[in-house]
């Protein structure tokens, strides 16, 4: 499902990646980890083309990011889920919009907007709250409006970028198990974090970076 | 997901038509969204959209004007062409006749002059001392001095007299009004780029980590770019629709200024004028937004 060959980014001078090969396959769960730094958002940002990687290849899903045409992109975006760490949701819209507005642009039926995205804030748990604007929420409910956003197009990879680094320790957990579950569901989960505690609860395969290049990766694993 | 996936999905052309007009339909709601939002800033847009379009139009209504008044002056304008005692006035004719640029000419045999001229004068039986002459009248009066000159060079011409002065100031009145107004085009069409780019990066401003949010999550950059040319070509269009009044207002004055020059008018002068500052509000503006936009939406 993804696959990079030979990938280093640098700026100015500076290797942020370093000759990375990596391969994950249609429907695992990893973690990325690494202290600050290592190189995990960049990693993550060339999977989605918001960079590009000096040297190599960056696969996903069979498509050549790197020589995608810039007028594509927004089309390979639309087949990925991705969750941020500052949720970055609209304040002034309530968590339907917020949730609506990528699909609205797709020119789908009101009805078919509306069908989406109660099934995706179904999956949040969030159902009951459809109409409360961001500033109304938690932290957690917040990053559930997020997960549910980027579900809600139907991806087949799921990317999330600290997803639980604003968030206490029972509320990243209820956060890593609706990531899980949609996992399960046979989406490609792709999660980087600091969280100790979350990659040792779930023991999935953990990928471990260390200044741009990949020192452990590890089926099963934790964190170390 | 694979290349074929994003290149296209295969869908009937009616569904493409739907899902093309309610893309349409939601483009324009976040176009009137982003106006909406604008308040008060809208009227300072529309306004000064207003106050260049108003002064270019002006400008350009009078250039016309004048072109028109300085055009119909110059057919007046004729060149007195004296020939030589010896001369053969049907080889004259013929060789004026030729030269290009010459529009009509009138021959006064020197017997007809001579006549005329003992009628208004009382005069003793003299020998006859007028010359043929021929009254040549030119297409434009800016060629007036060229013709002249070349009729100079003919060989049955003794002397030939233009109102060589007031046909200099006439085409320098002429070639001032065309330059003014190319000047004052550059001038607005840059003043409205400028004022709409700058209004634009405000808007941006305010809507940046929508923007960003939209890139990030896979909307198309037109659909992002959509509303905010459109919200331009607005601001063009309202600027438009205020300074089509002053330019009407003009307009009543410079039928009366024709009417004097007994100039004759033409109806789609003032057509072409509203057309000229329609396409620059609008094209002008939706431009500047593009170009506002276009370095923010770099992937």
């Amino acid at each position: 499902m993804i696959n990079l060959r030979g990938v280093c980014k640098q700026y100015k001078g500076t290797f942020a990646l370093n000759n990375i090969d990596l391969d994950i396959q249609q429907g695992e769960f990893v973690f990325l980890t690494g202290s600050s730094g290592a190189g995990k958002s960049t990693l993550m940002k060339l999977l989605y083309r918001e960079e590009k990687p000096s040297v190599g290849n960056v696969l996903v899903a069979g498509i050549d990011v790197v020589r995608l045409p810039a007028h594509k992109v927004p089309l390979l975006r639309r087949c990925m889920g991705i969750i941020f760490q500052d949720y970055k949701l609209l304040e002034k819209q309530n968590v339907y919009d917020n949730v609506a507005f990528v699909i609205r642009t797709l020119g789908l039926s009101s009805r078919d907007i509306d069908n989406r995205v109660k099934s995706a804030l179904k999956i949040v748990g969030l159902s009951h709250k459809m109409t409360s604007k961001p500033t109304e929420l938690s932290g957690g409910e917040q990053q559930r409006v997020g997960i549910a956003r980027a579900l809600v197009n139907g991806p087949s990879i799921l990317i999330a970028d600290e997803p639980t680094g604003n968030l206490d320790p029972q509320t990243s957990l209820e956060i890593m198990e609706i990531l899980e579950k949609i996992n399960q569901r046979g989406i490609t989960t792709l999660i980087s974090t600091h969280d100790h505690a979350m990659v040792n609860h779930f023991r999935k395969r953990v990928i471990t970076l260390e200044h741009g290049r990949i020192i452990k990766d590890v089926q099963q694993g934790t964190y170390e | 997901m694979n290349n074929d996936s994003i290149n296209s999905n295969k869908r009937s052309k009616a569904s493409i038509i739907v899902t093309d007009i309610i893309i349409f339909y939601r483009v324009l709601m976040e176009t009137i969204k982003g106006i909406t939002q604008a308040g008060m800033m809208n009227i300072f847009i529309i306004g000064t959209m207003a106050a260049i379009l108003t002064i270019f139009g002006c400008i350009f209504r009078t250039s016309i004007a004048l072109g028109s008044v300085v055009k119909e002056l110059g057919k007046v304008l004729e060149i007195s062409v004296y020939l030589k005692p010896d001369a053969n006035l049907k080889d004259a004719v013929f060789e004026v006749r030729n030269i290009p640029s010459v529009d009509r000419i009138n021959v006064i045999p020197k017997q007809k002059a001579w006549t005329n001229f003992r009628k208004t004068v009382d005069l003793p039986n003299i020998e006859n001392p007028l010359p043929d002459t021929l009254h040549v009248r030119v297409k434009s009066q800016k060629d007036i001095k060229q013709v002249a000159k070349s009729i100079e060079g003919l060989k049955e011409v003794e002397d030939v007299k233009y109102a060589h002065e007031l046909a200099e100031k006439m085409r320098e009145v002429s070639d001032i009004s065309h330059t003014a107004t190319i000047i004052i085009l550059i001038v607005s069409g840059f003043l409205t780029m400028f004022i709409i780019n700058n209004t634009i990066q405000i808007v941006i401003a305010s809507k940046r980590k929508e923007i960003e949010i939209m890139r990030l999550m896979g909307v198309s950059d037109w659909y992002i770019r959509m509303p905010l040319v459109l919200q331009g070509a607005f601001y063009g269009l309202s600027g438009t629709l205020i300074a089509i009044i002053p330019v009407l207002i003009l307009q009543r004055y410079i039928d009366k200024t024709y009417e004097f020059f007994a100039v004759p008018q033409n109806p789609m002068t003032i057509n072409v004028v509203i057309a000229t500052i329609l396409f620059m509000g609008v094209v002008f503006c939706a431009c500047g937004s593009f170009v506002s936009i276009k370095k923010h939406l770099n992937i």
